[in-house]
């Protein structure tokens, strides 16, 4: 790259630094999480939930489902269904540190997958959800929703922040 | 990506190698540099971006520093330009969150805010970045015309995410010219199994140890366990980041590149002095050359002195993490310091080797509950059980059971900390008297600590780099 013409590198210099402050807005608005205390967006998110098929789960479930301890985490809000025939989920983590992030992603790849595992060949509309799973890491907030309504639990859960 | 893992070992690594050797030299940085922006990637799919406008921020700055050194006011307003915006960048990303939290604790009412992960590498990449723009401005290197070059010194995948923080003084020849040979590469390899071993073998266990302690209630475990529980850390944390340093200088000889030495068993030191001159010394360098001396160093008045050491230590603190422990922990190393310095120092340096030791080694220890504990009331807690206040008693069945359990680690840790471990390994490996045999000897002895080390990892899934945070 020519750099040697007078005054080109002071111009580029600031290109680059707008670019930088426009990144750095994009960031913020679809991947910062925010410091509002957890129970306040879970309070917000499951007044969004269509509780019809979502049962309230402790975190005996989700040690049980995705192998996590709640104890580790800032906050769990676990719904689940109750049958054995729905695929129907909503879990929100916050974590301590953000290091565990990756640790949740990796355990909820592992339990789509087995729910995929589970339900294919005998009841595809339920695979059809997982595989349209809706899923958010925001700062140390982790979000999943397997539902019909999944994208509009994940505007919810958004809009939470 | 971490190098303790079986995608970077069996995989990344490899191929790298393999086309790095295969393609014609002039082509090796390029192979390099895209090697290093796809490893960060890896790991941090985001914030890659980032890090690629953070050099050509400084890239542009560099050549604009350097294009008006003829008018000293115009050089210095670009410097103090790009110094600004890279703190800037720093400060966002890493104290924001940190600056907010201390706000809204003071005030009565909670200002909602927005906050990002902090990106991986960013305090490491962001002051070998300073370290070239403030020596271009001294005149101590030419900027880097090449832009691949440079991106590839900001980006180099051996030291990008946990350092040695390289200044670019030390590797500006080597960018264009460096011997890239067989010895270097069997020696960078040694390197780099010793450091996996390090972190792998004694490194996660005695952090499984201080992770079991911790995780007690304050107050329910004696304080021999407590003592326990801080040198595990301190193996662990020196196990761990010497470790890290260790496979990042060997990858780099594999390369051909020469980084200096990070660590220099810290833990024989004998004043708090010495120790800062043995650990993570590409940052106390770092700090030493582009804020101490900048400041006045020593050649001032005590008080300006005393003023100039607690600035750096402050600032060391503050580097590692964005929290009051942080910025407390290295305070007490600035105030340890200056009290060597001004106070103690003298009556230190009479009495006998192993009280100094004693000394030295204590204080680190204190040191590191600030750096471990997850907030200032849980350090103060966690020292006064180290000191019997609020412990349940001097000695329990938990301190018996690990230091019974687990005393082999202990012991082959300790021996790592100092120069005894690498000379019980070439004394094995010396033993034998013909060449051949020798190496035949050191292969056996460094393909065994490689396979132990994966066997661990592949069986073990508490795999952290405590320095990647920072």
């Amino acid at each position: 790259m020519r750099t040697d013409r007078p005054g080109i590198n002071q111009v580029m210099k600031y290109i680059v630094l707008v670019i930088i402050l426009l990144y750095i807005a994009l960031l913020m608005v679809y991947t910062s999480g925010s410091n509002r205390p957890f129970a306040e967006v879970a309070k917000e998110v499951e007044q969004a939930l269509d509780t019809a098929n979502l049962t309230k789960m402790d975190g005996q479930a989700l040690k049980r489902y995705y192998g996590l301890n709640s104890a580790d985490y800032e906050g769990v809000l676990l719904y689940s269904s109750e049958s054995a025939m729905s695929a129907e989920e909503v879990l929100v983590i916050k974590v301590k540190e953000n290091d565990q992030v990756q640790d949740v992603s990796d355990a909820i790849d592992e339990y789509l997958a087995e729910k995929k595992n589970e339900f294919e060949g005998y009841v595809p509309e339920e695979v059809k959800l997982l595989d349209d799973a809706q899923r958010s890491v925001r700062g140390n907030y982790v979000f999943l929703a397997v539902a019909p309504k999944a994208q509009e639990y994940k505007e919810a859960f958004n809009k939470s922040l | 990506m971490l190098f303790s893992s079986i995608t970077f070992l069996f995989m990344f690594l490899p191929v790298t190698m393999a086309v790095y050797y295969i393609v014609p030299k002039k082509f090796r940085n390029i192979v390099m540099l895209f090697a290093s922006i796809f490893f960060y990637a890896w790991g941090e799919p985001v914030y890659i971006i980032l890090m690629l406008l953070s050099i050509l921020l400084n890239y542009f700055c560099g050549q604009d520093v350097e294009a008006k050194k003829e008018d000293i006011g115009k050089a210095r307003r670009s410097l103090i330009f790009t110094v600004t915006m890279n703190l800037l960048l720093l400060g966002f990303f890493k104290y924001y969150g940190f600056l907010m939290d201390s706000i809204n604790a003071v005030i009565p009412v909670d200002i909602p805010y927005r906050e990002l992960p902090l990106p991986i590498g960013i305090s490491f990449y962001t002051f070998q970045a300073l370290s070239y723009i403030v020596d271009v401005y001294w005149g101590n290197v030419k900027p880097q015309k090449n832009i691949l070059y440079f991106a590839l010194y900001i980006s180099m995948f051996p030291q990008l995410i946990a350092g040695p923080i390289v200044r670019y003084v030390d590797i500006e020849e080597q960018l264009e010219n460096r011997i890239v040979s067989g010895r270097k590469l069997g020696q960078g390899a040694l390197y780099f199994i010793r450091g996996l071993a390090k972190k792998v073998i004694i490194a996660n266990m005695v952090g499984q140890i201080f992770e079991e302690i911790t995780a007690m209630q304050i107050g329910s475990f004696s304080v021999l366990t407590a003592w326990l529980g801080c040198i595990s850390y301190a193996l662990q944390i020196y196990f761990d980041f010497s470790g890290y340093s260790d496979m990042a200088v060997g990858l780099g000889k594999m390369f051909g590149f020469e980084f200096r030495r990070n660590f220099n068993y810290p833990y024989i030191s004998r004043s708090i002095t010495e120790f800062w001159r043995r650990w993570h010394i590409s940052l106390s360098t770092w700090f030493r050359e582009y804020v101490y001396i900048p400041l006045g160093g020593n050649r001032c008045s005590a008080s300006r002195h005393i003023l100039n050491l607690l600035i750096v230590w402050m600032l060391t603190g503050l580097w590692h993490g964005a929290a009051w422990n942080f910025f407390l922990w290295g305070v007490y190393y600035g105030v340890l310091l200056i009290l060597e310095k001004y106070v103690w120092g003298a009556v230190l340096d009479r009495l006998p080797s192993v009280a100094r030791h004693i000394y030295a080694m204590v204080l680190v220890l204190i040191g590191w509950v600030f750096f471990f504990s997850p907030s200032l009331g849980y350090a103060f807690e966690y020292l006064g059980m180290m000191f019997g206040i609020g412990a349940s008693g001097f000695i329990d069945g938990q301190a018996v059971f690990l230091l019974y359990t687990h005393w082999l680690l202990y012991l082959l840790a300790l021996i790592g900390c100092t120069a005894l471990g690498m000379r019980i390994i070439n004394r094995i490996i010396g033993a034998f008297v013909h060449v051949r045999v020798r190496m035949t000897a050191a292969v056996v002895v460094y393909i065994g600590m490689f396979f132990l080390s994966v066997a661990f990892l592949v069986t073990d899934t508490f795999n952290p780099f405590l320095y990647f945070r920072f």
